[in-house]
C-alpha cells in the first residue's frame, strides 16, 4: 500500500503535499491533518512502518526557524487538534491540545481572570509551536519560559507510541520532566499532542513606565537600577533604538506607587502610560534574526557591538533578539555573530541564527558551539533511531 | 532507670533528617558522616546492635567536642549530651587505650582537677614565659614532636600575671539584694584570677553579698565531658556539701555551670546523693544569667570599645544563654557588641579537646579566629576560660592579636568607671 | 568486598588519597541511608572527592569496573534518592562546599554540589538577594541534591522549584566527561530534564543559580478554623481572588497537638484547622491583598486571625508548621511522612476521604499540607512494637497515594520516586510513558551504572530499539512513496 492510501485509512484529512506546504524549500510528499490524540498516533506508527520522515507544523510562524529538513515525506498539521480539554480554573491550570492557537486560549481563559503568563511575539502561533520552539516574550523576566509553565506534556513517539510526563498539578516531580526536555526540541523528539499549563491570574492592574536612555553605558545602568530595586517589575525591557521599558502588573494602588517609584529610578524623562510602547514583545525588523542569551552586565557589550542603528530587543531576563536588515551581506553577518558569540560567550551567553536568507545560511553556523551536543545526539537517537523526526532541522544536524 | 536501660529510647529519638550536620565542628571540618551527631549516633547504635567498640568507632567518639551544637539544632529532642556522656563512659570502661594516649590523659586529669597542682606549675610556667624560652620552643618543633597534645598546652598557656587570693566573703555595696555562692573554678582561678576577682567586684557592686567557701575544688566538669564518670561523681558530692550552705551558686565558667547543672542526671542513680545533687543543679546559675535575673542596679559607666562576643557552647548550647550576656554587654553605654559569623560552631577549645585533639582543635581555632577578626572588634568577649585561651592562640598564629577579655571583666571596668584602658593594653600600633 | 571491588578501592586511593575513601565497614555503615531511614544498604566504598576532575575520574573508574555508583549530598533525601549500591561507590559531595562566585549584577551565584542550600542564601544576603528554593530542609540539604529532587518548598507556590532557579549544571556525565548543561543555550534542555532526575543521569559538580531580589516587605498571619473544610474554604477563596501568596500552609488539629507538645507554638486553642498565609513583594502592593486576605479568612470562617508584627512574631508563627515533622515523634513513637499531591479543589474530598480511611483501619493521620498547590504531608503514625502496626501504616499512607492519582494528582509533590515509591510509578503512568522517560536515561547512561535502581520500577534494556513493531520493518533512506 502507498504510504497516502496508508495514512488515509488512519486519518480522514490526507492530501498530497505542494509547494505552499514546502519547509524552507522542502515541499513534503503527503500532509496529514489528524483530529485528535489517537489519529495523530495512528498517522505517527503509518510513518513509522513506511520509514516516512515526518515534519510536524502549527500555524507556520516559525517553520522557517532552523535547518530545512533534510527530507520532508510526511508534514503533520495540528490544526484540527485545537481543543481545550479542561480549564480548571480554581486550580489555575488548563490542558490544551497542540493545535490550538496561544490567542484563542487567552481569550478562553480571560474569561475566568486568568492567562497563560507567555506573550505572544507572533500573532496567530499555536501552542505546540510556541512549546517546540520554547518561545517566549518580556514576561519571561518573572515567568520564565514555556518550560517553566508546562506541567504536563503529551507526545506521540517516533515509534506511534503516546506518551505523558508530568500531570495537571503544578507540584510534581514524579518521573523525568520530558515536558521540559520537549521545549524548545524543534519537531526533532515527538510529536507534541496536549500540554497541560500553570496559568496565573490576569492582574488587576497594568502600567509600562519607559524612558530613552543614551547609548550602551546608560542602557546597562538603568536596567541595573530597576533590576536591583524593589519595584518588582514583571518584565524589564530594552527596545532599539533606546528604549529601557519597564512593566509593573498588581492592584490598582499598589502598581500606582510602583509606578511612581520605578519613574524616580528610570530618571528625568521616564514616561507611565497605560500601554506598551512601539515594539514591547515584538521580534525586531529584518531578514536575518539572532536569538542572544547575554545576561543582564553583557548589555553593554551587546549595545556597544551592534551600535545604534541595529534593531533588538532584550529583556532583563538576560535574553534578546537582533535583526539584521536584507541589505545586510552574508560576510557582515558572519562578522557580527562572531563577534557576538565572541563577546558574549564571555558572559556565559551566545548567540543562534533563527531565520535569514539562504545566501546568509550557507555562510554561517546557525546554533554556534553546543557543548552538550554529544548527550544530545544520544537523547535523539533513543527517541528517533532512525532520525526521521524533523532530520537535520536542528543543532548539530539532529 | 539507668542510662542502660534508657539507651534504646534514646538513640531511636534520632530520625536522621540531618539537621544536626551543619553545627557540627567536626563535620564542619571535615565533611564525614561518621564526624557529625547523626553518624556517631548511628555508631553508637551499631554498638548498641553488638559492633564491639573498634578503633575507628572510639576515634570519632573522641573527636566529638561535646560541644552540644547538635542538641539545640535537633528538632526531635534528641539528648545527644547524654548520649555521648554515657558511650565515653563506655569507651573508658571497655576500650584499651594506647599507652602514649594513657600517658597524655594521666597527665591532663592528674592536673587540671586539681587547683594546688595548676598553682605549683604556675611559677615555673611564668619563669619559662619571662625568659623567652618559650618562643625558641615553638620555633624548634620539639615538642609538636614529642606530643602534640604537649605542645598544645604550651602554646595554650596565657601570659600569667600575679594571682590575688579572693577572701572569704565579700560584702554587697549598698543594700544587699541577695546572698550568692561563687565558684571560682580551677582553670579560671589559677590562669585568670583576674576574671574571679571581677566577678566577685561586679555583684559586690550590684548588691550581693559574695560567698567563696575557700575549700572548694573541681566541679567534675573535664571528668564528666570525658566518660570519667567515677571520678565525676566524686568531685561532684564535693561540689555539693561546699555550696549547700548558699541559696544560689554563680558560676563564671560556662563549662563548670553546665557540668553543674547536670548533677541532677550524673547522681541520680545515687539515692543518698540525688536528692542534694538536684537541689544543687537547681540552684546553679552563669554569671550573666543571674546579672539579668537580677536586674541592673549599679551606674554603668561607658566604655568606649568594640567587642565580638563569643558563644561558648556549653553556655549557649549546653545551657541556653544567649541572650543575657549581649543585654549585659548592651548595656555598657558607647560599648558596641558585634555578632561573630558561625556563632554556632565550637572554637576548638571544648573542655580537654584542644589536649587530646589538637590538630582538629586548630583548624577550628583557625576558623574561629578569622571569624573573630572579620568582625574587626579590639576586644574578644567570652565566658568561658578555655575558648579565651583558644582563640587568643588562634589569633595570634594569624598574627592578629586582639585582646580577650571575660564580660565579668567588661562590666568590672563599666561599674568602677575605668574606661577602656584596662580591656584594651596599650600596644603600639604598627604603623607600616 | 570482591577482589574487583577492592582493586576499584586501591585505583580509587591512588586518585584521592587514603584519607578519602572509605572501606572500613563500621564507618561505611553510616552511609547506610538518607533521611529516609526504612531503606538501608551499606556501600562498598564511599568516596569524599573535592573537585570535579576527581568526581570524574571516580566516574571513569567505576565505567571501566563496571561498578554502580550512586551520588550523595548532606543525606536528607526523603524517598531513599541516595540510597547507596551494595556493590556500588557511593559518592559523597559534602566536602565540595565551595561558593565559587556571586554575580550580584547578572544575579546569579556559581556554587559547588556539596554547598548548603542556606549559605547560598547567607552568602548574597548582604546584597539584598537570596536563593529562593525554601525545602524544610534548607539549613542542612546540599544544592546538588536539591538539583537532584528538583526541591521545592513552602514558597515554591509563587517563586517556583530549583528548576527555575538553577541556569546551568557542570556534570560529569555516565561517560565520566564533564560537561555544562545550560537552560538557554542552543540545543535541548537537558537541563530541564537534569533537574529532579533524581541522580540518575549523572552527577552534579557545579550548579550556576539565579538570585532572587529579597522582596521589599514580608506579612504572614495565621488563621484558625473549627475545620480544615473552612479552612480549604479560604484557601480556594484566596486563589479565586486572584491572590498569589509566597505561601500558604495548613496544619490539622493532630498536627497542631503534636506541634504544640514539640514547641508550644501556641496556635489558638481549640482550632481544628490553622492556616498560615504569607505574602511578599512591594509595600503597597502587599497591603492591600493582605487586607483581602484577611477578610477572606474571616469569611470563611477564620475564628480567630494573628498577623505578625515583626520578624520574630513571623518565626513564631512558622515555628510550629517548621517543627511539624519532627514533633510528630512527640505524640507517637513511630510515622510515615507522605508526600502526594492533588488538584487544590480537592482538597475537601480527599480530606474526608483520608479521615475514612484513617477510621476504618484505627490509624492515625496528622495532616501538614503546602495548601496552595495541593500538595500533602500526611503523617500516617503507628507503634513500632506493635506486631502488624507498621504494616497497617504503610498500607494507609499507600491509600492516600492512591487517592491523590485518582484525583488527577501525584504520587510525590517534593521528596522525590527515589527506591521508596518507584513501584507507585505504575499506577501514575503507563508502560509507554515509563519507557519514554527511560529513553533519557539510556541516551545518558546506557550501561545503567548511575544511582540504578530509582526511580523506575523496572529499567529499561537500553539496547532494544524502542516501541512496539507491527508490519514491515522499517526501512532506511528513502521512501517509497508512490
Amino acid at each position: 500500500m502507498r504510504p497516502l492510501d496508508a495514512l488515509a485509512k488512519v486519518c480522514g484529512d490526507v492530501r498530497p503535499g505542494d509547494p505552499a506546504d514546502g519547509v524552507l524549500g522542502v515541499e513534503p510528499a503527503v500532509v496529514a491533518a489528524p483530529r485528535n490524540v489517537a489519529e495523530a498516533a495512528d498517522v505517527m506508527r503509518v510513518a513509522a512502518e513506511n520509514g516516512l520522515a515526518v515534519v510536524p507544523r502549527g500555524a507556520e510562524t516559525r517553520l522557517d526557524w532552523g535547518a530545512p529538513p533534510e527530507r520532508c515525506d510526511l508534514l503533520v498539521d495540528t490544526h484540527r487538534l485545537d481543543g481545550l480539554i479542561e480549564h480548571a480554573a480554581g486550580d489555575l491550570v488548563a490542558t490544551v491540545q497542540a493545535g490550538l492557537p496561544m490567542e484563542r486560549f487567552g481569550e478562553m481563559l480571560a474569561g475566568r481572570g486568568q492567562r497563560l503568563a507567555l506573550d505572544v511575539p507572533l500573532p496567530g502561533s499555536t501552542v505546540g509551536g510556541t512549546i517546540a520552539a520554547g518561545v517566549a516574550g518580556p514576561l519571561r523576566s518573572l515567568y520564565g519560559t514555556p518550560r517553566n509553565l508546562v506541567i504536563g506534556l503529551t507526545i506521540v513517539r517516533a515509534d506511534g507510541q503516546i506518551a505523558r510526563s508530568g500531570g495537571k498539578v503544578v507540584k510534581n516531580v514524579a518521573g523525568y520532566d520530558l515536558g521540559r526536555l520537549f521545549c524548545g526540541s524543534f519537531g526533532t523528539l515527538g510529536l507534541i499532542v496536549e500540554a497541560t499549563f500553570r496559568l496565573h491570574p490576569v492582574p488587576s492592574s497594568t502600567v509600562h513606565v519607559a524612558r530613552s536612555v543614551n547609548g550602551p553605558q546608560d542602557a546597562h545602568d538603568t536596567v541595573q537600577r530597576i533590576l536591583h530595586s524593589a519595584v518588582a517589575p514583571s518584565a524589564v525591557e530594552y527596545i532599539s533604538p533606546g528604549t529601557v521599558a519597564v512593566l509593573l502588573e498588581g492592584v490598582p494602588d499598589g502598581v500606582a506607587a510602583r509606578a511612581r517609584k520605578t519613574a524616580e529610578l528610570l530618571g528625568e524623562g521616564a514616561e507611565i502610560t497605560d500601554t506598551a510602547p512601539d515594539g514591547w514583545g515584538q521580534y525586531p525588523d529584518g531578514t536575518t534574526l539572532l536569538d542572544v542569551t547575554a545576561p543582564p552586565p553583557a548589555l553593554r557589550d551587546l549595545l556597544t557591538i551592534l551600535g545604534p542603528d541595529t534593531a533588538a530587543t532584550w529583556s532583563g531576563s538576560g535574553h534578546g533578539h537582533v535583526a539584521l536588515p536584507a541589505d545586510t551581506s552574508p560576510g557582515e553577518v558572519a562578522e557580527i555573530v562572531t563577534r557576538l558569540r565572541n563577546t558574549l560567550s564571555g558572559h556565559r551567553g551566545g548567540a543562534v541564527v533563527r531565520y535569514a536568507p539562504q545566501k546568509v545560511r550557507d555562510e554561517i553556523d546557525l546554533w554556534g558551539p553546543v557543548p552538550a551536543l554529544t548527550l544530545m545526539r544520544r537523547v535523539k537517537d533513543q527517541f528517533d533511531p532512525r532520525h526521521r523526526l524533523s532530520p537535520g532541522r536542528f543543532t548539530g544536524g539532529i | 532507670m539507668s542510662d542502660q536501660d534508657d539507651l534504646p529510647k534514646l538513640l531511636g529519638d534520632c530520625v536522621h533528617c540531618g539537621f544536626c550536620l551543619p553545627t557540627c565542628p567536626t563535620y564542619v571540618l571535615w565533611g564525614e558522616e561518621m564526624d557529625s551527631p547523626r553518624g556517631r549516633i548511628h555508631l553508637m547504635q551499631q554498638h548498641a546492635d553488638g559492633t564491639s567498640l573498634s578503633g575507628p568507632m572510639v576515634e570519632h567518639f573522641d573527636r566529638c567536642l561535646g560541644c552540644m551544637a547538635c542538641v539545640t539544632s535537633c528538632p526531635s529532642g534528641v539528648q545527644y549530651d547524654r548520649l555521648i556522656e554515657m558511650t565515653r563512659a563506655e569507651v573508658e570502661r571497655e576500650h584499651p587505650r594506647s599507652m602514649k594516649e594513657r600517658a597524655i590523659r594521666g597527665l591532663v586529669f592528674q592536673l587540671f582537677p586539681y587547683r594546688r597542682r595548676l598553682r605549683a606549675l604556675r611559677g615555673p610556667l611564668r619563669a619559662y614565659q619571662k625568659s623567652g624560652l618559650d618562643k625558641l620552643i615553638r620555633r624548634s618543633g620539639v615538642l609538636e614532636r614529642v606530643s602534640p597534645s604537649i605542645a598544645a598546652m604550651e602554646r595554650l598557656a596565657p601570659p600569667l600575671g600575679k594571682a590575688p587570693r579572693l577572701p572569704e566573703r565579700v560584702a554587697a555595696r549598698g543594700e544587699r539584694r541577695a546572698t550568692v555562692g561563687m565558684l571560682t573554678g580551677c582553670v579560671q582561678a589559677e590562669f585568670f584570677p583576674g576574671v574571679n576577682a571581677a566577678t566577685a567586684r561586679v555583684l559586690a557592686m550590684e548588691g550581693c553579698d559574695v560567698v567563696i567557701p575557700p575549700d572548694q575544688g573541681c566541679c567534675g566538669a573535664l571528668s564528666l565531658h570525658s566518660g570519667r564518670e567515677d571520678e565525676a561523681r566524686a568531685f561532684a558530692r564535693r561540689t555539693v556539701e561546699t555550696f549547700e550552705c548558699v541559696d544560689v551558686i554563680v558560676v563564671n565558667s560556662a563549662g563548670c555551670g553546665s557540668a553543674m547543672k547536670e548533677y541532677r542526671a550524673l547522681l541520680a542513680d545515687d539515692p543518698a546523693w540525688s536528692g542534694r545533687a538536684d537541689a544543687l543543679s537547681a540552684k546553679t546559675r552563669d554569671l550573666a544569667e543571674f546579672l539579668v535575673e537580677l536586674g541592673p542596679r549599679a551606674e554603668r559607666r561607658p566604655v568606649p570599645v568594640t567587642v565580638a562576643y563569643h558563644d561558648a557552647c556549653h553556655l549557649a548550647h549546653a545551657q541556653g544563654v544567649r541572650t543575657q550576656p549581649r543585654t549585659l554587654l548592651a548595656g555598657i553605654p558607647e560599648l558596641t557588641v558585634r555578632e561573630i559569623a558561625e556563632p554556632d560552631v565550637c572554637c576548638g577549645s571544648a573542655g580537654t579537646y584542644n589536649l587530646f585533639q589538637p590538630e582538629a582543635a586548630a583548624e577550628l581555632g583557625d576558623r574561629k579566629a578569622l571569624n573573630v577578626a572579620a568582625t574587626e572588634a579590639e576586644l574578644l568577649v567570652a565566658a568561658n576560660p578555655g575558648c579565651s585561651m583558644q582563640i587568643a592562640t588562634a589569633l595570634r598564629h594569624h598574627g592578629a592579636a586582639i585582646a580577650v577579655a571575660h564580660t565579668a571583666q567588661v562590666l568590672d571596668a563599666s561599674l568602677r568607671g575605668l574606661g577602656r584602658d584596662t580591656l584594651i593594653p596599650h600596644t603600639p600600633r604598627a604603623t607600616t | 568486598m570482591d577482589a574487583r571491588l577492592a582493586a576499584l578501592a586501591d585505583r580509587l586511593r591512588g586518585l584521592l588519597g587514603a584519607e578519602q575513601v572509605i572501606t572500613d565497614p563500621v564507618r561505611l555503615r553510616t552511609y547506610e541511608c538518607d533521611g529516609l531511614t526504612s531503606h538501608r544498604s551499606t556501600p562498598a566504598i564511599v568516596v569524599l572527592p573535592d573537585t570535579a576532575e576527581q568526581v570524574a575520574a571516580i566516574v571513569r573508574e567505576c565505567a571501566a569496573a563496571g561498578v554502580p555508583y550512586v551520588a550523595r549530598g548532606s543525606g536528607t533525601g526523603l524517598s531513599g534518592g541516595a540510597l547507596p549500591h551494595a556493590d556500588g561507590v557511593l559518592v559523597v559531595t559534602s566536602r565540595m562546599r565551595r561558593i565559587l562566585e556571586i554575580d550580584i549584577p547578572g544575579q546569579r551565584a556559581v556554587v559547588e554540589p556539596g554547598v548548603i542550600n542556606l549559605d547560598v542564601t547567607r552568602a548574597v544576603r548582604p546584597y539584598g538577594y537570596y536563593f529562593a528554593p525554601d525545602p524544610s530542609s534548607q539549613q542542612i540539604c546540599s544544592v546538588g541534591g536539591n538539583v537532584a529532587e528538583n526541591s521545592g518548598g513552602a514558597h515554591c507556590l509563587k517563586y517556583g522549584f530549583t528548576a527555575h532557579h538553577v541556569l546551568a549544571c557542570e556534570i560529569v556525565t555516565p561517560d565520566g566527561e564533564l560537561v555544562e548543561l545550560t537552560a538557554d543555550g542552543p540545543g535541548y534542555d537537558l537541563l530541564g530534564v537534569f533537574v529532579g532526575a533524581e541522580g540518575t543521569l549523572g552527577i552534579t559538580t557545579k550548579i550556576t543559580v539565579r538570585l532572587t531580589r529579597v522582596p521589599e516587605t514580608v506579612q504572614t498571619l495565621l488563621a484558625a478554623f473549627d475545620s480544615i473544610e473552612a479552612g480549604g474554604g479560604a484557601v480556594s477563596a484566596i486563589i479565586a481572588a486572584g491572590v498569589v501568596p509566597a505561601a500558604i500552609e495548613m496544619m490539622d488539629a493532630l498536627s497542631i497537638e503534636a506541634a504544640e507538645a514539640a514547641v508550644r507554638c501556641e496556635y489558638p486553642p481549640g482550632a481544628g484547622a490553622v492556616l498560615i498565609v504569607e505574602l511578599d513583594g512591594p509595600e503597597p502592593e502587599v497591603a492591600a491583598q493582605f487586607a483581602e486576605v484577611e477578610r477572606l479568612c474571616r469569611d470563611a470562617g477564620a475564628f480567630e486571625i494573628r498577623v505578625a508584627a515583626d520578624d520574630a512574631e513571623r518565626a513564631l508563627i512558622w515555628k510550629g508548621r517548621k517543627s511539624a515533622f519532627a514533633a510528630v515523634g512527640r505524640i507517637s513513637p513511630a510515622y510515615i511522612v507522605q508526600d502526594g499531591v492533588i488538584p487544590r479543589t480537592a482538597l475537601p474530598r480527599v480530606l474526608a476521604r483520608i479521615d475514612a480511611l484513617s477510621a476504618e483501619s484505627g490509624v492515625r493521620v496528622a495532616n501538614v499540607f503546602h495548601a496552595g498547590d495541593g500538595n500533602l504531608h500526611p503523617l500516617v503514625l503507628f507503634d513500632d512494637a506493635v506486631p502488624g502496626a507498621e504494616q497497617r501504616a504503610e498500607e494507609v499512607s499507600g491509600a492516600i497515594l492512591d487517592l491523590c492519582i485518582e484525583h488527577g494528582g501525584s504520587i510525590t509533590g517534593e521528596h522525590g520516586v527515589g527506591v521508596d515509591k518507584s513501584r507507585y510509578m505504575p499506577r501514575m503512568f503507563t508502560d509507554a510513558d515509563l519507557d519514554t522517560m527511560q529513553m533519557v536515561r539510556c541516551g545518558f547512561d546506557p550501561a545503567g551504572l548511575c544511582n540504578p535502581g530509582k526511580v523506575f520500577p523496572t529499567p529499561r534494556l537500553c539496547g532494544e530499539v524502542p516501541g512496539v513493531r507491527r508490519g514491515a520493518h522499517p526501512f532506511e533512506g528513502k521512501a517509497d512513496l508512490f
